[in-house]
């Protein structure tokens, strides 16, 4: 395997071989960059709402709990399958990448809207009752006291949970879409030894999660330290 | 857009996909439980270890938590036959689904073995408590209270990380209905019928987990 490796190597290493991979790399990361950029917006107002007490929200309390527990039910590939589906009978021309990264949003959505929802709950019941004396409306509450104490337990899991799903969009290679995975398969197919192919890209994989999860442990301890000092 | 949604035949094959769900729960069961054993060790190693052991570890742990299990997967269905070790799908899945488990599972156990204080241990000693009544009424609750949700979570995750098996052809709750969708060309209904019964059993799973927590550690979890 090794004498495989050593005499493929040259061919392999080559500059478009190695834009390719670059290109492919790109995608995961960007296809995980705007899933969970879209997913934290859309997490906090579920969780806003999830967390809020008024009357009339009460309909898409229920609602936002539905949609939390169901699609943290449902894995990946199967939600993949669905929108896959669902979206290409009526928009024909949407491409791979698209669906992919609206299934990885409902996903992720449903993911932080639960860590951002403990963040919330961490702030004391006393100062919400208190921004309700001082006649703050829910959202000043919500942006003037209550993230601003939520953020430091809502980063670190939200940071972890970004790690995971670098790695679960290689689900999406199995639909077509050409990201790190597939790019490992296209050069298995191309007749590489799949050891220095699917090698190439787990070194690929690590070398975008790993400083992340660097990150995610740095953050939980300093602003773990920052809360109880 | 019309579209005419045919649950007949879906129901049809209902008893089939169950079958699957079956399998599904299996690959879960098997994985999480040799990938306990194997974090425990890992766990007990990064503790108690000597610094090259634990430096071996937390290597092992590093690589596999930072790396799709997908691509792990693949490497060891494609990258072993040029060894000479020629292996089933589903034997190559799981032994993948172990291996990666067993780095998750090793930071979680940690968790619970740091959990134990020495000063309490002292304090049992002092009480004059035996080496079992310490290991049943010190370490346990302790190890049990820290791990058991986190554990239960994980295990949910395994259930629902079984169904990449299907991309290697193991005919698990995913698979079958791949299989399904192929014949009746019903996708939509099949795979939505499929992520309801994901609901169902992940569901009841959390249930009963919640609940023998409740009963045998007396941790206290929520469902929702």
């Amino acid at each position: 395997m090794l004498q495989r490796i050593l005499t493929e190597a040259p061919e392999f290493f080559s500059t478009y071989n190695m834009l390719f991979l670059l290109e492919a790399a790109g995608r995961t990361l960007g296809m995980t960059l705007i899933g969970c950029s879209i997913g934290f917006a859309l997490g906090l107002v579920l969780a806003a709402v999830r967390g809020s007490s008024s009357r009339p929200l009460a309909p898409f309390r229920t609602l936002s709990i539905i949609y939390v527990e169901t699609f943290r039910r449902i894995p990946f590939l199967v939600i993949l399958f669905i929108v896959l589906y669902a979206i290409q009978p009526v928009f024909p021309d949407a491409s791979l990448t698209l669906i992919a990264t609206v299934a990885i949003c409902l996903l992720s959505t449903a993911y932080l809207s639960e860590i951002i929802r403990a963040g919330l709950e961490s702030v004391p019941q006393q100062q919400l009752e208190s921004a309700a004396v001082l006649n703050f409306g829910p959202l000043r509450t919500l942006f003037s006291v209550v993230l601003p104490q939520a953020w430091r337990v809502i980063l670190p899991p939200a940071v972890a949970f970004a790690v995971m799903f670098i790695k679960d969009t290689a689900l999406a290679s199995h639909m077509g879409v050409v990201e790190l995975t597939f790019a490992g398969k296209i050069f298995v197919e191309r007749g590489f030894s799949p050891a220095l192919g699917f090698g190439a890209i787990l070194v690929l994989y690590f070398a975008l999660s790993w400083p992340l999860s660097r990150l995610g442990v740095h953050l939980e301890k300093r602003l773990a330290a920052a809360r109880n000092p | 857009m019309n579209y005419d949604f045919d649950l007949g035949s879906v129901v049809a094959e209902l008893p089939y996909l169950l079958g699957g769900a079956v399998v599904s729960l299996q690959i879960a069961v098997i994985t999480f439980f040799i990938g306990a054993l194997f974090g425990l060790f890992g766990a007990l190693g990064l503790v108690y270890g000597s610094t090259a052991s634990r430096r071996v570890i937390r290597g092992y742990v590093t690589f596999f938590t930072n790396t799709p299990a997908l691509v792990q997967i693949f490497f060891l269905y494609y990258a072993l036959p040029d060894l000479g070790l020629l292996l089933s799908p589903i034997t190559c899945v799981l032994i993948g689904f172990v291996l990666n488990s067993a780095a998750y599972l090793t930071e979680i156990i940690r968790a619970g073995v740091i959990s134990v204080r020495r000063a309490e241990l002292d304090a049992a000693q002092a009480l004059n408590m035996s080496g079992a009544q310490i290991v049943i009424h010190v370490i346990l609750p302790h190890v049990a209270r820290t791990i058991y949700p986190p554990l239960s979570n994980f295990f949910i995750i395994l259930v629902l990380g079984s169904s990449l098996a299907a991309l290697f052809g193991v005919e698990e709750l995913t698979g079958r209905a791949i299989n399904v969708s192929t014949t009746n060309l019903r996708t939509i209904e099949t795979f939505g019928a499929v992520a309801v019964i994901y609901i169902a059993i992940t569901f009841v799973a959390s249930l009963s987990l919640a609940l023998l927590g409740r009963w045998a550690f007396r941790v206290r979890t929520r469902i929702f």
